[in-house]
């Protein structure tokens, strides 16, 4: 009960800090943009290849046009999922810390509320503002690529449910974080963190480029244990792929290597499990340290 | 068990009633690495009391406080508030408490921040539209519940502040220097307040050390110097414990003093003015005919309560050489 009423109150503070506000307004602006972007760059490209098909161009047309809108696509996810990641380490960062140094927290602990309750409610607010988030853009591009391509993605749900599991986990760390570190270094940490883990699928990405390179690889996965931040994303990339897309003859002939921020392939089973179990042993040992915490 | 033994047994250093004390603490220790805030604490505060915790800054209240709202764990010994464990949340369902640097979120506004409190304790929706404008009335915010708290004034932050600890309408009240911010009006509002819920049956355990403040509404006090209590007990038995005798002559010279030594301990010589320390006022009559009869002249002899600033700054003195 008290976490709920903790929840409400998280919520509550969005709204007054205008977070909510803001978001709406950067979401609807960052959708408009992608669709006009979207539909201007498929609608010319539609154009100029029914050109060169008309000189007799050896070029599929279709295939060309499916090709651009994975890659546009793959791209606006690439996106909501990079700002939905930003927002999810500040508002973790914010959600214990800085209501320890104001020193607002000593009233609200001092009621008949246990630690766990109170950081099971922080974390239940701030993760379903962000879920709706990844969920309303994340479907809203879809939609747009659908509306003027056709575009049918693979497996938009797992592709959904990922991204929503990318952001718990950065959530649950920075949740973490807040619990044991200053806020401002807390941020640092955060940041250093996701830009490791980004660092690391670049890493994976270029050692999976044929011949291949199994150092490079294992080196990338290790990375991505740290943080399977990025890791889940492109988990979640391979499913926004339209099935025909990876059986084109392109993929079939080698000769093109793929996305380098998203992924060709589905994430391998062990590390999907070590995504999932990241974020509860996250908020555990939050909860174990927090417990501990003098205030 | 234990817990009741370790209870009854600070009940009977407090000497006083049988019931479960509102607060029980026994060989209380916190360390801050290597800082100790809190040595061996032991005290016990009995339900309906006014309990005053004095100490100069620094001098371990606030930590003592904390931990008896679990929000410090302490580093040995043992806590007990109503006979239970203040990490056990339930142990808290009675407490109302108003921190020292009293800081709330400031994006709520007065009335949001007691309606927030107010479930966490337990309160219904219904009987905190009632209770929210009683109170912000009773601390003298009426028609200000609607204004976010950045907007407040510290006084009146610290008005909230009391709105706050007295919302579920608790059994005892920590109260952290809870005048620091008020002007004199306001001061003597809280004395009006604490002095209420003393009336009406509410504990409570105040950290000041404005003396004048504890001295006005307190039923005891202890005082705490680096992390222990030098001393304990009724206001009267310590402010009354030494009395004084304050004479006033036409001269001090060393046969005088030679004289007074005799009847009890010489304080203080300031001028032909001399402060003497004695066991009992009964020594004054004596002491009058004595001094004539040796040809000094009295002009006057004047039996001197000593104030509890006295003893305070006697004892916290002695620490801080020691």
């Amino acid at each position: 009960m008290s976490a709920l009423v903790v929840a409400r109150w998280t919520i509550l503070e969005a709204r007054r800090r205008r977070l909510v506000l803001a978001g709406v307004v950067l979401s609807v602006a960052f959708v408009a943009l992608f669709a006009v972007g979207f539909a201007l760059l498929y609608h010319s490209q539609e154009r100029s290849l029914a050109e060169a098909g008309a000189l007799g161009g050896r070029l599929d047309p279709r295939e060309e046009l499916l090709a651009m809108s994975t890659f546009l696509i793959v791209f606006g996810l690439y996106g909501v999922q990079f700002l939905a990641a930003l927002l999810a380490l500040f508002l973790g960062a914010a959600s214990v810390s800085p209501e320890i140094d104001s020193g607002a927290l000593h009233a609200v602990l001092a009621r008949p509320l246990s630690r766990l309750e109170y950081l099971a409610g922080r974390f239940l607010a701030l993760a379903a503002l962000l879920v709706t988030y990844v969920v309303v853009m994340s479907a809203a591009l879809m939609l747009v690529a659908r509306v003027v391509a056709g575009y049918q993605p693979g497996d938009a749900a797992r592709a959904v449910g990922l991204m929503v599991l990318e952001v718990l986990i950065l959530l649950a760390v920075s949740l973490l974080g807040s619990t044991v570190l200053p806020t401002l270094a807390n941020g640092v940490v955060m940041l250093a963190l996701f830009g490791l883990a980004w660092l690391g699928g670049i890493i994976g990405f270029v050692g999976s480029i044929p011949p291949g390179n199994e150092l490079m690889a294992n080196l990338g996965t290790a990375v991505s244990l740290l943080l399977p931040a990025d890791a889940v994303w492109r988990g979640a990339s391979f499913h926004v792929l339209p099935t025909s897309f990876l059986v084109a003859s392109s993929f079939a002939n080698g000769e093109d290597v793929g996305l380098p921020f998203g992924s060709t392939a589905p994430m391998a089973p062990a590390m999907l499990a070590w995504a999932v179990a990241y974020p509860v042993a996250c908020l555990g040992l939050a909860v174990a340290a927090f417990r501990r915490r003098d205030l | 068990m234990s817990r009741t033994a370790s209870a009854d047994q600070t009940a009977g250093i407090a000497g006083t009633g049988s019931a479960v004390p509102a607060i029980a603490t026994s060989s209380l220790r916190k360390d801050f690495g290597t800082r100790v805030a809190l040595h061996d604490l032991t005290l016990a505060v009995q339900p309906g009391e006014v309990f005053g915790f004095l100490g100069p800054n620094g001098a371990g209240k606030t930590t003592a406080m904390k931990i008896l709202l679990g929000l410090v764990r302490p580093t040995g010994g043992e806590a007990l508030v109503f006979g239970r464990s203040p990490a056990e949340p339930a142990a808290r369902r009675r407490v109302g408490y108003l921190p020292e640097h009293f800081r709330f979120q400031e994006w709520a506004t007065g009335a949001e921040l007691l309606d927030f409190h107010g479930r966490l304790a337990g309160l219904g929706g219904a009987e905190l539209a009632g209770r929210i404008p009683e109170l912000l009335e009773r601390v003298g915010l009426a028609g200000r519940g609607g204004e976010r708290v950045r907007r407040y004034s510290k006084g009146m932050t610290q008005r909230l502040g009391l709105a706050l600890a007295l919302l579920a309408r608790p059994d005892l009240v920590l109260l952290d220097e809870p005048t620091s911010a008020l002007d004199p009006v306001g001061r003597r509002e809280v004395r009006e307040l604490v002095r209420e819920l003393a009336a009406g049956g509410v504990t409570v355990f105040l950290n000041s050390h404005l003396l004048t403040e504890v001295e006005a509404v307190c039923d005891r006090v202890a005082i705490v110097s680096q992390g222990r209590v030098v001393a304990s007990g009724q206001l009267d038995d310590l402010a009354g414990a030494v009395t004084q005798l304050r004479l006033l002559l036409d001269r001090a010279d060393r046969e005088l003093l030679a004289l007074l030594s005799r009847h009890g301990q010489v304080v203080r010589v300031e001028g032909t003015a001399v402060t003497l320390a004695v066991e009992t006022l009964d020594v004054a009559p004596d002491l009058a005919r004595l001094l004539v009869t040796s040809g000094y002249r009295l002009y006057g002899l004047v039996p001197v309560q000593r104030s509890l600033e006295d003893v305070f700054v006697e004892l916290v003195g002695e620490v801080r050489e020691g």
